[in-house]
């Protein structure tokens, strides 16, 4: 599998009045096209910080950040960014929403309305497509945002802790659709959590990052991608090791 | 009420409380106006509180008849409801305006917040000789003083309106590419829908101060040279009676306002 998104020796200083906080210190990384990779490390490490770097809504101090071979430069519709929360504009209709950035980058063509349509057929938002948001469910709320998402038909997808603002059982549900969503669209998804079981269940490969300045630790491999979804990758036997090792890393680097 | 042949007897029992209740407040609210009405009227009559003074329904009621036989009362009513809903308009419409601009330019915002603060405590009435000597003592100074009297308040509103919106969502325009103006108009500017109801509402009071002071200060006609009219010949009947009716004339200003609110936020339900 070739590479999809390198970041090459990417550093990261934030600058206020009075201080400098270096975020990221000579962080590389690859993730490999249609892989599913989280960003796994101990909160307030810099997590955050390096997905607006891929999202190109900041720019690194140093080292550069490369997407199918070309430099990052600025925000591009390469790259679908999925939020902690759903964040759906409560006076559009799920259609709108689901259409929003088609009608901001002016592409409300037939062909990406037809996208847009069979997105929302297989998934089940047929019905909802008059609906406001404020009628539906927390989990159907994050579908729909993981369909506005989609709509733009992105290369890679960045989630930043998308299912922290839902409740336990609702996570559950939504990690088995977002994530059998993501494979059924051939997606490559970047995963920023702090939940080391969302991260095992969901992923191909965790890269674990160091509390701040964070940089890259290890890559961590699931070889779960034999059992289908999140839920049952719950249940693999290996899962119980896995957490364990995973956990003594993280809690090793909280200060 | 359309499914109301589904509902269970204890959901349609619900249904009928709710309804009995607001029935219940608007009987109440009917009663209170009634009885306070007939207390003034009784008092009035037996001579408890002095109706020279005090004025009493039946005197105002009289009066009112007076002014519209004579053709006076629409004249008057025409030519303030004019300055209010002109001022009003203005006033919010360019008040919404300098907040964009504001919301816009940090630059500017940072320049200028201190201006619209130190003119917002300011009270505008200390503007109205200054007024008058520049706008002229017609329509046009009495329209000016409610336009001022509004668009501070509107600035401070929606500028604040603006600032809060939600920080996740810039970014998630961001992402999507949004220039500056496309995050405004498809961001900013709608969520702030209940923003800028408040502030008409807010605004429908500011005008109506700002016309009826306008009046005060000069004027020919209108229910403000009325009431100072009423006020220096002592007839307290024309001042009770201008009040009354505008109350009337804000309280369905306001009505209507509320009616746009509901159409600006229909989403909600």
């Amino acid at each position: 599998m070739t590479n999809i998104l390198a970041l090459q020796d990417v550093s990261m200083t934030y600058y206020t009045k009075t201080s400098q906080t270096q975020a990221i210190k000579n962080l590389s990384l690859e993730v490999k096209k249609g892989e599913f990779m989280s960003i796994l490390g101990p909160s307030g490490c810099g997590k955050t910080t390096l997905l607006s770097l891929i999202s190109g809504t900041l720019k690194p101090t140093e080292g550069k950040i490369t997407l199918n071979g070309k430099e990052i430069d600025g925000t591009t519709t390469e790259i679908g960014y999925m939020l902690q929360r759903d964040h759906l504009f409560e006076w559009r209709t799920i259609y709108k929403n689901i259409t929003l950035g088609l009608e901001i980058q002016h592409k409300l063509t037939g062909e990406n309305l037809d996208h847009c349509e069979r997105l929302i057929e297989k998934y089940g938002l047929k019905d909802f497509v008059k609906h406001y948001p404020n009628q539906l469910s927390g989990g159907m709320r994050q579908r729909v945002a993981l369909i506005r998402t989609l709509a733009l038909n992105p290369d890679v997808l960045l989630l930043d802790e998308p299912f922290s603002a839902l409740d336990f059982q609702t996570r559950l549900q939504v990690c088995d659709d977002v994530h059998a969503i993501i494979k059924s669209e051939g997606k490559t998804a970047v995963l920023v959590t702090h939940d080391i079981s969302e991260a095992i269940s969901m992923s191909d490969r965790i890269a674990i990052l160091t509390s701040r300045p964070a940089t890259l630790k290890r890559i961590h491999e699931t070889n779960l991608q034999n059992v289908k979804t999140p839920l049952l990758r719950r249940e693999a036997p290996t899962f119980a090791k896995q957490f364990e090792t995973l956990w003594k890393e993280v809690k090793n680097d909280e200060k | 009420m359309t499914k109301n042949e589904y509902l269970s007897a204890e959901h349609r029992q619900f249904v009928k409380k709710i309804k009995l209740r607001k029935l219940a407040v608007t009987g109440t609210q009917i009663g209170v106006l009634c009885v306070f009405m007939l207390l003034w009227e009784v008092l009035a009559a037996t001579n408890v509180i002095d109706p020279f003074l005090m004025s009493c329904p039946s005197r105002v009621w009289a009066t009112l008849c007076d002014l519209y036989y004579d053709g006076q009362l629409f004249h008057h009513v025409w030519i303030s409801l004019y300055e209010t809903v002109l001022g009003f308009l203005i006033g919010t419409v360019a008040g919404t305006l300098i907040a964009v601009l504001m919301w816009w330019s940090k630059w500017i915002r940072e320049v200028f917040e201190p201006y619209v603060v130190v003119l917002n405590s300011l009270p505008k009435i200390a503007l109205g000789p200054l007024i008058i000597v520049w706008a002229g003592t017609g329509q046009k100074a009495i329209v000016t003083m409610a336009v001022l009297i509004s668009v501070i308040v509107t600035i401070i509103t929606m500028l604040g309106g603006f600032l809060q919106t939600s920080p996740e969502k810039i970014l998630l325009m961001r992402t999507m590419n949004a220039n500056k103006a496309q995050i405004f108009l498809k961001l900013v500017f709608p969520s702030n829908m209940t923003t800028l109801a408040s502030c008409l509402k807010i605004n429908v009071g500011m005008a109506w101060i700002g016309s009826i002071m306008g009046e005060y200060l000069s004027s020919k006609a209108g229910l403000g040279y009325l009431i100072v009219y009423g006020g220096q010949v002592f007839k307290m009947d024309l001042v009770m009676t201008c009040t009354i009716v505008l109350c009337v004339l804000a309280g369905g200003m306001y009505f209507l306002v509320s009616l746009l609110e509901k159409f600006l936020v229909r989403w909600q339900n």
